[in-house]
């Protein structure tokens, strides 16, 4: 019962201080939302593009194109040899003519048909190899490469590492640019706080007197720091609940994304908003009040 | 009322002195010294007068009885505390058991005189039943019940006066201390505050007051501490003011 009449203290003090201070309060808030909005912009992105990584990780990892007429044993023998590999999920082998209807069938979806014009064409028999890890696409690749029975190694290496590059870059610089206006979030915060320390010390040395605990003076600043970062974080999410709608199919067809459809996603976001949001707000809150509210005499 | 604060009186009664000081110094770190060797023994419901020179010492004599400050030598208890040694976490503690005014009051001017007073129940986590039986009954014991509504700018110096006593008094102190309370009141409203600390030490608060006035220390007769240069140079039972100025 007293911890519930100090929790209800700290935060009638705390609302009221942010209204008493209504554009402090309010540029602090401001300066929640714009780094929540780019927040949600990279988790996004990244989100896509992580999901873009996974969809190629998913394909056939690498493909081996065996030498013209292999006789079955010496073939059986390099799948063996390929599925030693602990990194190697799976091995397929691909006869020529399943690689011919395969190319069939793709003219099919593009809507033509495939005409050899009488020809008859040969096509290579291969494996295809689906890794557990698919940065060991290189050593698979090597050993495939060094081996007499294969012709020539495929993998979808480059297009990962593009891929990864990409990813890299943009988390790099979102990060360091979330990074930069954090440190603007958190200096606005702490501003903020110390001007309602200052507004306050009147009630602060009668509080001290009449014998209040250190908590009863320092929670409901604590407090007002956290509110700047709960309606930042709660304006971003009503945000982008409300541009959801039209970035969900975009999110789905450029990245491939069936998570994006999820409500899960729009849950993970929500919380992450609302976390980064407190924590810029009781971080900068806490650095004022112990910076600038004395320790009790 | 009464009966509140006489309950009280009796718990403390178990330590006959509500505040005793031995071989008190305080030297700041600039050197000055502000307290030496000052040794003083309060009994409860005593009513003491602390008077001498401007920079004598009273103000730190206070501010080591409340424990802002720490002295730098000799051992200060209050009120059953030990306040040399006492932790951080327990000067609320302490602070409850004091009730202090001074000469500017030191309200909260966008506060009512009831929510004045019962802003210090609310910043030590009293309950709501708490604060509506008690506030009535501090205001009616000062005399403002009618005033209850009133900022402190409508109020004039002495009802501003009596709502800090009345603030000093919510937890029910075992000792009042008063810093210069009349210094800004005029004669007449001065002797009403006088009254009510009579009224109030007789209810078994012990006070302590520090003031420069001359005729009514001499009208009241009682125990006077004269502080000069940091030292105590007089304590003397049902005295009068003599040099001190």
């Amino acid at each position: 019962m007293p911890f519930a009449r100090f929790i209800g203290f700290s935060i009638v003090r705390a609302w009221q201080g942010f209204w008493r201070n209504a554009m402090m309060s309010l540029a602090a808030t401001a300066t929640v939302i714009l780094m929540l909005v780019l927040l949600s912009g990279l988790f996004i992105v990244i989100a896509g593009l992580n999901s873009g990584l996974e969809f190629i990780e998913s394909k056939v990892a690498v493909t081996a194109q065996l030498v013209d007429d292999l006789p079955v044993a010496d073939r059986m023998q390099l799948v063996s040899e390929v599925e030693a590999f602990p990194q190697v999920a799976s091995v397929a082998y691909v006869s020529p003519a399943e690689a011919m209807e395969r190319l069939r069938a793709s003219y099919r979806e593009a809507g033509q048909e495939l005409d050899t014009g009488g020809a008859t064409i040969r096509l290579f028999a291969s494996l295809e190899i689906n890794l557990v890890d698919p940065n060991a696409a290189g050593d698979v690749g090597e050993f495939l490469a060094s081996h007499d029975d294969v012709a020539r190694v495929l993998t979808k290496q480059a297009e990962y590492d593009t891929l990864l590059g990409i990813i890299n870059v943009i988390r790099t610089v979102g990060l360091v640019g979330i990074g930069l206006v954090g440190l603007t979030v958190l200096f606005m915060i702490i501003n903020t706080i110390r001007i309602a320390v200052y507004s306050r010390a009147g009630e602060i040395e009668i509080m001290r007197l009449v014998g209040a605990s250190d908590s009863f003076i320092r929670w409901p600043f604590i407090l007002e720091g956290v509110l700047c970062g709960l309606i930042g974080a709660l304006v971003t999410i009503v945000l982008v609940a409300i541009v959801w709608d039209p970035i969900q199919p975009a999110m789905v067809t450029i990245f491939q994304m069936p998570t994006a459809v999820s409500a899960r996603f729009l849950t993970t976001l929500s919380m992450i908003l609302l976390g980064a949001g407190l924590g810029v707000g009781a971080l900068g809150s806490w650095i004022s009040v112990r910076s600038y509210l004395s320790a009790a005499r | 009322m009464t009966s509140l604060l006489r309950r009280r009186a009796r718990t403390d009664s178990a330590e006959a002195s509500v505040i005793r000081m031995v071989d008190v110094g305080m030297t700041y770190p600039n050197g000055k010294v502000a307290l030496a060797d000052v040794s003083v023994e309060i009994p409860a419901g005593d009513f003491v007068f602390l008077v001498g020179p401007s920079g004598a010492g009273k103000s730190t004599f206070i501010r080591l009885l409340i424990r802002e400050q720490i002295p730098t030598a000799g051992s200060v208890r209050v009120a059953g505390r030990e306040l040399v040694r006492m932790r951080r976490r327990h000067v609320p503690g302490l602070r409850r058991r004091i009730g202090i005014v001074f000469q500017d009051f030191r309200l909260l001017p966008n506060k009512t005189v009831w929510e004045n007073v019962a802003f210090a129940l609310d910043v030590t986590g009293a309950p709501g039943t708490l604060v509506r039986q008690r506030v009535p009954q501090l205001l009616s014991l000062v005399g403002l019940q009618d005033h209850a509504h009133h900022l402190p700018t409508q109020l004039s110096g002495g009802e501003q006066q009596r709502t800090a006593i009345g603030r000093a008094l919510v937890h029910d102190p075992a000792i009042l201390i008063a810093d210069e309370p009349t210094g800004n009141l005029d004669p007449v409203t001065s002797w009403e505050i006088i009254q009510l600390l009579i009224q109030i030490n007789q209810l078994g608060t012990t006070v302590l007051m520090a003031t420069h006035n001359q005729e009514i220390v001499n009208a009241m007769r009682r125990r006077v501490l004269a502080l000069e240069g940091g030292h105590l140079v007089r304590d003397e039972a049902a005295a009068a003011y003599e040099r001190e100025y």
